[in-house]
């Protein structure tokens, strides 16, 4: 792997929002703003450059401190993390926008919580540093800067229900965080190797791997808060500041699915089975229909999108059953993995714009409001056209309906599994579409419906409204390059040989 | 015999943190604690990695322990009037609990045994992959440094390094944001014992100058920057202590600039070479042991700031209540 082109954008891409992090912790509350958004700003416009790079000459890496792998650490943009990147600086921009003018209209009355911003950057450097990383334990060191940095944000706003919810999020996390570790130990000391293209050629089955396996996914199943683990998720998301659930449900949990994702199709092929993979694929679908239900029996309007982030977080697990094959089946002849692929990052990309621009809109009827209760919602429309249509898209997105982001996502899914033959995971996806349904047009309908009692709307800033809405629209735009995406992604190592690690080791499995 | 000790040490280290755990006051579960940390740290040594035996005692032990103390000195009037009245009167009650708790507890047991038995097996299987030792040390002539874990830390990996030492950072600043809970919160009297005062300053040089050669030291043996970052630490917490509040008295910038060099100057200084051609932390091999020395340093006095800010926030919280936006 250490042929391939060397550049320095993937070394920047952590750096650059560290020094801006640690430059605006020199500065006082509106100092600290504008640092912190210039940085934000500049780390988008980094992105987009490497993102550009990356189609031009194909995957860059970057070999750090010069020493190569197995003792030191080597970071690889290849397409996918090219994807995840781009996703989060386009989603991130945004939100950071949102961000500044929304500490900005709370100034007067305390609001401004100038600790968003170095931890917002130490948080997006994070989430870059994961999707480049190719070392187990850098990783590992990763998803604890997310991981620290995230509770920190979720719990800015200082109030109890915030902390309470993020503690819980805490202890969570540090448990995923010692079953991930646990696990990295158990491969290092069988293989000697933390190198994750080293380690899928040095990996063979066997008690120890297989153990590895289960513990590292359990791990970051917790953090990425799939059912049966999601407890921790409704209410962290819940009770933070607005543009900090818009980042935590948008791009945080995203993280440990990458992970989730590379270590299934390059480290674990050995080791794993076709009932694993219907194991995490059941685990997938019980999140659609459990978090779908709980979405629609809310009465707050943020805990509904919380809950909404359960069941969209569901169908990324269902793309697993898909990608292991059953004994028997080569990848030539299984042609639905290109399904399963597009399925899974488009709906990263899907809940990444539909699920932020819903929670800033929340954000938006909470500061016009004062509350989030459902049944304030009514006369909505007349008083914030741009809002509800913000959710309209946003809703119409989550439930996948065409021509959105998560029609193509749900569709592509369901091509997957009836090209498999796998055919029971289609009633959860259709049902999990209806339940959406329900709680969008729960929403929707109240907001059209006629005022019934006095309420005052406090004003709100034109331009919140406008971010909501970008990115609602975003999630619709996404459809466009898709032919274009798919043919990015599939010239990446983990699209073509990837998929043939798991082949190899889905036929005969362990023991 | 060292079989013996190994498995007495085991032993041990399992029922301390059980009985931390289950200890029915808190005092007891913090010295528990306490005794649970060294009996890790003993472990470490055992096991052949003095470092992490050094930082386990300092951290584990020392730096938590002393912030169990303060928060227990918080809790303590409450808990006490609780359990005062609560001894009486909740005889039955607590015997109904062990009642309905004992199912899922037995089920949770049986689980985590269960478990445990997996990973003894996983890890008896384990099949030797050697590691990257030999690799390690047959490049040590490159690294600058003659001590194969610190060339891990700081040259090899010296990313990941770089990185928890932002962890650090960001540990403080998430510290100063859940800080603005108002409970438990009480004014504190503070020590003005001469002879404690006396006591603290004949310390603080010695102090000061062993946790400077245990960083120099990790140049050829265990020792390093996060060991005297502990020490150097302990030095700000006891000054603290003795009626001299040192992040008081210096200015915003400077407070700021020590918490931030570590991370600033380990960042900049591989910008630098990077601007010169290099990947990032690369170091050309003649300066590297200047250069990471330099880093260690700078990274030590920030890890230390950072650990003593905390301690001192947590006063200092108690004497002034609006005091978080002076002090990010």
């Amino acid at each position: 792997m250490t042929d391939l082109p060397t550049s320095p954008l993937p070394a920047l891409l952590v750096g650059l929002p560290i020094l801006m992090a640690t430059l605006s912790l020199f500065f006082r509350t509106r100092g600290k703003a504008l640092v912190g958004l210039v940085g934000c700003l500049l780390t988008a416009g980094l992105s987009f450059i490497a993102f550009a790079e990356v189609t031009r000459r194909g995957t860059l890496i970057h070999i750090l401190g010069g020493w190569d792998p197995p003792l030191g650490i080597l970071l690889r943009m290849d397409p996918l993390a090219a994807v995840f990147i781009g996703m989060t600086a386009a989603v991130g921009a945004f939100i950071s926008l949102y961000a500044w003018w929304y500490f900005r209209a709370q100034e007067s009355t305390g609001g401004a919580f100038p600790l968003f911003w170095p931890l917002w950057l130490f948080l997006w450097a994070g989430l870059n540093g994961l999707f480049l990383s190719n070392d187990l334990f850098n990783l590992f060191v990763t998803i604890e800067v997310i991981g620290i940095s995230a509770v920190a944000l979720a719990v800015l706003s200082g109030k109890v229900a915030a902390l309470f919810a993020g503690l819980r999020y805490l202890l969570a996390a540090i448990a995923g965080s010692m079953a991930y570790l646990f696990g990295v130990a158990l491969l290092y000391g069988s293989t000697g190797t933390l190198d994750i293209g080293l380690l899928g050629q040095a990996l063979e089955p066997g008690p120890a791997t297989t153990f590895a396996l289960l513990v590292i996914t359990l791990g970051l199943m917790i953090k990425t808060a799939s059912f049966p683990f999601h407890f921790w998720l409704p209410p962290a998301h819940s009770s933070a500041l607005a543009p900090v659930s818009a980042l935590l449900s948008a791009l945080v949990v995203k993280g440990t699915f990458y992970i989730l994702l590379r270590l299934w199709t390059e480290v674990f092929g050995v080791s794993l089975t076709f009932a694993a993979g219907q194991l995490i694929g059941l685990a997938g679908a019980a999140a659609v229909i459990w978090g779908s239900w709980q979405a629609f029996m809310q009465t707050n309007l943020k805990l509904v999108v919380a809950h909404s982030s359960v069941a969209q977080l569901g169908y990324l697990l269902m793309i697993f059953p898909l990608l292991v094959l059953a004994p028997g089946v080569t990848a030539g002849s299984a042609d639905w993995l290109s399904s399963a692929w597009t399925a899974g990052v488009y709906q990263v990309m899907a809940h990444a714009f539909a699920k932020s621009s819903f929670f800033l809109s929340a954000g938006i009827i909470i500061m016009a409001l004062g509350h989030d209760r459902i049944e304030s919602l009514r006369d909505l429309a007349t008083r914030m056209p741009m809002t509800v249509m913000a959710m309209g898209l946003a809703g119409v997105s989550l439930i996948g309906l065409p021509p959105s982001g998560g029609f193509m996502a749900k569709w592509m899914l369901l091509k997957g599994i009836f090209l498999s033959g796998q055919w029971w995971w289609a009633p959860a996806v259709l049902a999990g579409s209806m339940l959406a349904a329900g709680y969008v047009f729960r929403i929707l309908r109240l907001a059209f419906a006629p005022a019934a009692e006095k309420q005052t709307w406090r004003p709100v800033p034109v331009a919140l409204q406008l971010v909501a809405l970008l990115l609602a629209l975003a999630s619709f735009l996404i459809v466009f390059p898709a032919d274009y995406l798919v043919q990015f992604l599939e010239s990446s190592k983990i699209f073509g040989s990837g998929v043939e690690t798991i082949v190899e080791g889905g036929g005969d499995g362990n023991y | 015999m060292s079989v013996l000790i190994d498995i007495v040490l085991a032993i041990l280290a399992v029922y301390l943190a059980l009985q931390s755990l289950m200890a029915p006051r808190l005092s007891q579960s913090v010295f528990l604690f306490f005794a649970f940390g060294l009996a890790l740290a003993l472990t470490w040594i055992r096991l052949g990695a003095v470092d992490v035996g050094i930082a386990e005692a300092a951290i584990a032990a020392g730096f938590l322990g002393v912030l169990l103390i303060d928060a227990l000195r918080d809790f303590s009037p409450a808990v006490s009037e609780k359990q005062e009245g609560a001894d009486g009167t909740s005889a039955d009650r607590s015997t109904k609990d062990t009642k309905s708790r004992l199912l899922p507890s037995l089920a949770l047991g049986l689980g985590l045994g269960l478990f445990l038995l997996i990973a003894v097996e996983a890890i008896w299987h384990t099949p030797k992959g050697g590691g990257l030792t030999a690799l390690s040390e047959a490049m040590l002539a490159e690294s600058g440094v003659e001590h194969p874990v610190t060339a891990v830390l700081l040259n090899y990996r010296g990313y990941d390094t770089w990185l928890e030492i932002g962890v650090i950072l960001m540990g403080l600043l998430a510290i100063f944001v859940a800080g603005g809970v108002e409970v438990y919160r009480k004014p504190r009297v503070l020590v003005r014992d001469p002879l404690l005062r006396q006591v603290i300053l004949f310390f603080t040089p010695v102090l000061f100058l062993f946790g400077a050669f245990l960083l120099y030291y990790g140049k050829s043996g265990p020792g390093g920057a996060f060991q005297a970052a502990v020490l150097w630490g302990a030095t700000g917490i006891l000054l603290h202590l003795g009626g001299w509040p040192v992040f008081a008295v210096i200015p915003r910038w400077l407070r700021q600039l020590l918490l931030t060099l570590g991370l600033g100057f380990f960042l900049l200084l591989g910008f630098a070479f990077m601007a010169g051609g290099a990947a990032l932390f690369e170091y050309p091999p003649a300066q590297a042991g200047v250069l990471i020395l330099i880093v260690e340093a700078l990274a030590a006095l920030s890890i230390a700031t950072a650990l003593a800010a905390i301690f001192a926030y947590f006063n200092q919280m108690k004497d002034e209540p609006n005091e978080i936006e002076s002090t990010t």
